[in-house]
């Protein structure tokens, strides 16, 4: 009963997707609001999908690839849409509802990981590993959409294109406020993910470092976005940089995160 | 019925003509035409740009004179005169439709794609409505304008970009910001320019304006029309430290701001700063563009996106026209039903007389209880329904096409619906022995 929900949120985040395109191409609000309205269903479709996986008898493991890519799709689309109650944003659906799709697509696919998961004895450290990783790659992933939209709409103001006032992009402003605010609870999240990842390690081996190749990469990754966060709340980094920022960062971590799996 | 439309625009009389026919109250104009036999129902549009008068009329000639004079000598203070009449542009039921259509729409108007003329187009048949001047034609003429207004303005981009370089800047700090309204703009100058466009800022929400002048005074009057502060041009520096947005427009022989100052006075500061250069010469330095976080705008730019919008307005003019021609097939649809009007109505009433006196005629005969009478009278009338239902929709339908008028024509001699009907006659035979005799054709 529960294998065509995954599907069927694919297909409603694809739809929210196709909408907001064609509500960008055809400038309507219209379709901007039905792509919204889908991908908050899809959303929704997306935690009972979720909820009924991990209820499943045996659970599949939360571990692997497949399953933190679903959950970074769900969180990066709830942290949006409860962004867009704040801000003009509905037009970063064009980005945020295909990076869904290709979130829960990709979770279908055949994919190992680096490292066989072991939970012996791991108690509750796994589960809260992949949960807090994934949301925090999510909010990271989020200001990377809202890094890519800031640099299109930034270049088109400089360049003096004429200017849409149907169905404009969401403002300078909204765009550099999804990428502080992303960062400011990505990072946290994210080394937490970190910190209750290396203590699932201590308490397999016993010790909170073995060397793995995840285990480099995943802290490769976290300091890369530390980084990132000191130069934004540190350094004074403007918003044009940071958007550049939080694009590498973000191809970066994935990179760390799924990538090397996906190589080595 | 004929729909006629008299009046003049902005395109065929000079301004000082149209402010003395301008009115600010029409009803007791309406109250005066509509009380004349020539004009049957009418709507007075009167803008800045036009004054027109939309009536129907069953007597088109002594309507237009009708309308021709109001206009001249009724609707302003005094006798205008015939140079009036000059200006005068008629339009007679399907161009006159289309007319409103367009005005409604804003296809006719000085800046294409306007908004304020639907409104003042709405208030006009709101006052025709108060008036008792609307009568169900013209009324569904306007529904079907408001109608057709709204499509225009959501299927085509004729009314969307700006125009006015105001406009247009409003347009850009929306894109750069969220809110105006805890904005702070600089503005240097206290010139028209700069007071259109902040005008046009605060309609937007801007709300924390300083105003730098070399003339204290004229900063003063601007900061005072504006709710904002006024300054010397020695605070440069502090207020542009503070500003999100910076408007400039300065007699000034070289840019007045350059790159550097600008960085200097941005400092640390990571907040976007959009820059409106309304001079010329040019108050800020082109030079100021390269800085990141700085969106530099002068008023060539502003013009240029200002004309881009006005070329993109005219491109969908076409498609607009398409929509209004759309409309007005509707409406003339709708209104040649109307001619069947008449007709039918002659015909159900001649239908009824002829049911109602053959009954009574009948009902002698039959020595009717009242139960009987009721079937009877049922009976009859569900005949005629039935017997004219056919006639009555294709009559119908004949209206709506170019022959239907030849149609109409024919089914009143067929129906003979121009004479007196023959009550006393009896065509088809009255029963001569009560209602048990067999008919003689078997049937």
């Amino acid at each position: 009963m529960t294998a065509p929900l995954p599907q069927f949120t694919a297909g409603l985040y694809l739809g929210a997707g196709l909408l907001a395109w064609a509500g960008m191409a055809l400038r309507s609000r219209r379709l901007e609001r039905a792509a919204v309205g889908v991908l908050a269903a899809g959303a929704v479709v997306h935690l009972v999908a979720l909820g009924l996986g991990h209820r499943a008898d045996p659970p599949p493991p939360l571990t692997d690839t497949a399953a933190a890519l679903s959950f970074m799709a769900w969180i990066g689309t709830v942290a949006f849409l409860l962004l867009l109650r704040r801000a003009r944003l509905a037009g970063l659906t064009v980005l945020v509802a295909p990076m869904a799709f290709v979130g829960v697509f990709a979770a279908a696919l055949p994919m190992r990981s680096s490292e066989p998961a072991s939970f012996a004895g791991s108690g509750s450290w796994p589960h809260a590993h992949v949960l807090l990783a994934s949301a925090g790659a999510a909010l990271f992933g989020l200001s990377s959409l809202a890094g890519i939209l800031f640099l299109a709409e930034h270049r088109r103001l400089k360049s003096r294109r004429p200017l849409d006032a149907k169905l404009p992009l969401p403002s300078l402003e909204a765009l550099d406020g999804v990428n502080r605010v992303a960062l400011a609870l990505g990072f946290p999240l994210l080394t937490l993910g970190v910190a209750t990842g290396m203590l699932w390690v201590a308490s397999e081996r016993g010790t909170l470092w073995t060397g793995s190749v995840h285990e480099i990469w995943s802290t490769l990754a976290w300091g890369v976005c530390a980084l990132l966060v000191t130069a934004r709340f540190g350094a004074g980094q403007g918003p044009r940089q940071a958007a550049v920022a939080s694009v590498g960062g973000f191809v970066f971590l994935l990179f760390a995160v799924i990538g090397v799996g996906l190589f080595a | 019925m004929r729909v006629l439309l008299v009046g003049m625009s902005h395109r065929t009389a000079p301004l000082d003509l149209r402010e003395r026919l301008a009115v600010p109250d029409p009803i007791p104009g309406l109250r005066k035409l509509v009380a004349s036999e020539e004009v049957d129902e009418a709507v007075i549009l009167s803008t800045c740009n036009r004054v027109e008068v939309v009536a129907t009329t069953r007597r088109l000639e002594a309507a237009r004179l009708r309308i021709r004079s109001f206009l001249r000598r009724e609707l302003a203070e005094c006798d205008l005169g015939p140079e009036v009449d000059e200006c005068l542009y008629e339009h007679v039921d399907g161009d006159a439709m289309r007319h409103v259509l367009r005005v409604a729409c804003s296809l006719d108007s000085m800046v294409l794609g306007e908004p304020q003329i639907l409104g003042q187009t709405k208030q006009a048949y709101r006052s025709a409505l108060e008036s008792r001047a609307a009568g169900p034609v013209l009324g569904r003429l306007f529904q079907q304008a408001f109608a057709t207004a709204k499509r225009v303005r959501t299927e085509t981009r004729v009314a969307e970009r700006p125009l006015s370089v105001a406009r247009v800047a409003v347009d850009l700090a929306k894109r750069i910001f969220e809110e105006l309204s805890d904005k702070r703009a600089l503005l240097l100058g206290a010139g028209e320019m700069i007071e259109a466009a902040v005008e046009a800022l605060r309609g937007a929400g801007l709300a924390q304006i300083a105003v730098a002048n070399r003339t204290p005074e004229r900063a003063a009057e601007l900061a005072s029309r504006c709710g904002g502060t006024a300054h010397g041009l020695d605070e440069l520096p502090r207020l542009l430290a503070q500003a999100d947005l910076l408007l400039s427009c300065i007699a000034t022989t070289r840019p007045l701001l350059g790159a550097a100052e600008i960085e200097a006075a941005l400092g640390s500061r990571r907040v976007p700063l959009l820059v409106i250069d309304l001079g010329v010469p040019r108050n800020v330095d082109r030079a100021v563009d390269r800085l990141d976080n700085v969106y530099l705008y002068d008023v060539d730019d502003l013009g240029a996106v200002a004309e881009e919008n006005a070329a993109a307005r005219q491109q969908e003019r076409v498609r607009a026209e398409a929509i209004v021609e759309e409309q007005k097939l509707r409406f003339d649809a709708w209104l040649a039903t109307l001619r069947a009007v008449p007709t039918i109505r002659h015909l159900r009433e001649r239908a009824e007389r002829i049911r109602a006196s053959e009954l009574e005629r009948v009902a002698g005969h039959l020595a009717l209880g009242e139960a009987e009478r009721e079937a009877v009278e049922y009976l009859t009338r569900s005949l005629v329904n039935k017997l004219l239902h056919a006639p009555m929709t294709q009559l119908r339908r004949a209206a709506e096409r170019e022959e239907g008028g030849a149609m109409l024509e024919v089914a009143r001699m067929l129906f003979d619906l121009d004479s007196e009907p023959d009550l006393d006659s009896d065509p088809g035979g009255e029963p001569e022995s009560g209602p048990d005799r067999e008919p003689a054709d078997g049937a």
